[in-house]
């Protein structure tokens, strides 16, 4: 269990909108290790999930292009594949889930349907499909799966359906689980279930996850490593550990500063001034800098490159600098803060 | 400190569906009392189906109650004449989850602050109004020049100050707040919270604030209810709910709030 299983080289994918084209993705690196969780997390419109359908390129058409880079699968390039070829790998090797279980299944099929297909679709008959459909029910914690099995998805309630929705992704042991916003439609407590059904299962089978999320604290109980996105690009990448308790890049102290929690009762949170600039026209150089409280001219200049500090790689001309003076003005205590922190 | 509002005993039955065969009527609120005092918070949380939605509208008396009081500022809501239901419309206003359902997409920001001041008659003529909007513009962190814009023009977070200015515009004492920052970012939310605890301060208004997000509870909440199946199962302040929970629906509750601690997972168990 050594060594990346996936792999994303310089990823740039557009979307053509009325406004113009849209950089969605603009150079976009990372790995996921064998049996490890990689953590994508950002907020609303920063690309996350315009990534994951780059990688299983189901990017919405017309609209989405993937204009460069690699996605390497066990070595293997996957946008040198054909559709059909692709066909192949999706739902075999690399699976996703999807936040809203609901309209990612079919409402005229029954539950054994829709997951048997998953297996006869690759080369299973139908027999092997009725029989492991019944298994990975069984397996993702369906109570009655023989009953389930004749059921319609408007039948079960939201966390049934994601367990279906996992099962589906499993049925044909897949390398890597893509799971994007796999929890955020679902109350607390069934939250708590699906993740530790996932962490359960890919302890079993040994299988990558890449988890995209807004939600830091799904991120400080899954991951083993982040990425923090923000306009297109990975701002920081580092083990989940430092992104929490030792945040380099700027934006990533202030997600976590702007989180509500006991501690800072009685007092103003932190505050991200300003907004995200325009896909269409990215700025010159560090997308953070018109929000950045350590903003310097020279952040205008050019896009910075990752710089390495520590574990951590961030996307910031000032890490060094930034890190002295945070430590000693640091407000708040990691591991001391919140709870369920919802981004 | 007075109540300001009181909820007795409330209850409500959504019931008997069905065109041939009559389903059983469901109780979505099961005797349910709590009192909001003058210039706090008070959460109600709980999962979706719990019933603290429908606390929410029949406290603003959008939703009659099948039996039970809500008593606002020492008069019942539920018995009140049209002349009377009307002045409390005024003194309790509501910011929803979502803004963009909640404000009209042909109405332009101007028209939405407007017209609550108009059918309260508040504010002499129409420049008076415009000034007292663009106030309240200023007063939730927006430019007053936005008042020729329309709701679809603005970002989840600016529709959602729009919201509560429109909210504030008849000048309120009470606000019932559904999930005000759910559909926002950390970054948004955090903006949010703090422009409503600065209002809450300088307008002595009190909170009933609904939601699901605890983190957001232990945060803005003085007092803390929580509610299962139509029920409260426990109540109490902060300190108590969080740190000495003692129903085993609270802890339940509790215990599958994800960390943001790596080191101190409490969901799932550290990989081997």
């Amino acid at each position: 269990m050594s060594g990346p299983i996936l792999e994303v080289r310089n990823l740039r994918t557009y979307l053509k909108t009325v406004r113009g084209t849209a950089w969605a993705v603009d150079g976009v690196n990372f790995t996921v290790e064998a049996g490890k969780t990689r953590a994508i997390v950002g907020e609303s419109g920063c690309g996350k999930s315009i990534t994951a359908l780059s990688i299983m390129q189901l990017l919405p058409e017309p609209a989405g292009f993937v204009d460069s880079g690699q996605v390497l699968l066990d070595g293997k390039d996957l946008l040198d594949l054909t559709w059909n070829q692709m066909r192949d790998y999706r739902g075999r090797d690399l699976a996703m889930i999807f936040q809203e279980p609901m309209t990612s299944l079919n409402p005229v099929f029954t539950i054994g349907n829709q997951v048997a297909e998953s297996v006869i679709a690759h080369g299973g008959t139908k027999a092997h499909g009725r029989t492991r459909a019944l298994e990975l029910l069984d397996r993702v914690g369906i109570e009655d799966p023989h009953r389930v099995l004749r059921q319609y998805p408007h039948e079960l309630s939201g966390g049934m359906r994601q367990r279906v929705m996992i099962a589906i992704a499993l049925a044909n042991n897949p390398k890597v689980l893509i799971a994007d916003e796999p929890t955020t439609a679902l109350d607390v407590t069934v939250q708590a279930q699906i993740l530790s059904l996932m962490r359960e299962i890919q302890t079993e089978m040994g299988m990558a996850i890449l988890l995209i999320t807004h939600d830091l604290g799904v991120v400080a109980e899954m991951a083993d490593d982040v990425s923090v996105m923000y306009a297109g690009m990975v701002m920081e990448d580092a083990p989940v550990r430092e992104i929490f308790h030792n945040p380099q890049h700027p934006y990533t102290r202030d997600l976590l500063e702007s989180l509500p929690s006991r501690q800072s009762r009685g007092k103003d949170l932190a505050v991200i001034e300003g907004s995200v600039p325009s896909a269409t026209h990215w700025p010159k150089g560090c997308r953070y800098a018109n929000r950045c409280r350590f903003r310097i001219d020279a952040c205008e200049a050019a896009v910075p490159p990752l710089f390495v500090r520590g574990a951590s790689e961030a996307r910031c001309i000032r890490l060094d600098e930034i890190a002295e003076k945070g430590n000693t003005a640091a407000t708040r205590i990691p591991g001391e803060s919140g709870k369920g922190v919802v981004a | 400190m007075s109540a300001i509002l009181q909820i007795e005993n409330l209850r409500k039955e959504f019931g008997a569906r069905g065109f041939l065969k009559k389903s059983a009527p469901k109780l979505a609120v099961d005797d349910v009392s709590f009192e909001v005092q003058e210039g706090q918070t008070l959460a109600l949380v709980g999962e979706s189906g719990s019933g603290k939605s429908t606390v929410g509208l029949m406290a603003l008396g959008l939703l009659a109650p099948t039996s039970g009081k809500v008593i606002f500022d020492g008069k019942s809501v539920t018995d009140l004449n049209s002349t009377e239901r009307l002045a409390l419309r005024r003194k309790i206003q509501v910011v929803f989850q979502d803004p963009y359902g909640s404000l009209n997409g042909r109405m332009t920001i101007r028209e939405a602050l407007t017209e609550g001041m108009m059918i309260h008659r508040l504010g002499a003529n129409t420049r008076e109004r415009e000034e007292r909007a663009a106030h309240l513009l200023a007063d939730v962190g927006m430019e007053p020049e936005v008042l020729n814009r329309y709701p679809h023009e603005f970002s989840g977070g600016q529709r959602q100050r729009v919201a509560i200015a429109r909210a504030l515009s008849v000048e309120p004492k009470f606000m019932v707040l559904d999930e005000p920052t759910s559909a926002l970012d950390v970054s948004v939310q955090s903006q949010v919270l703090n422009l409503l605890r600065r209002l809450q301060r300088e307008r002595s208004l009190s909170f009933l604030f609904i939601t699901h997000n605890l983190a957001v509870v232990e945060y803005m909440a003085d007092t803390v209810c929580v509610m299962s199946q139509g029920k409260i199962v426990e109540r109490g302040s902060v300190e108590k709910i969080f740190d000495t929970p003692e129903q085993d629906y609270t802890r339940k509750l509790l215990s599958s709030i994800p960390s943001t601690d790596p080191d101190a997972r409490r969901l799932t168990p550290a990989k081997s």
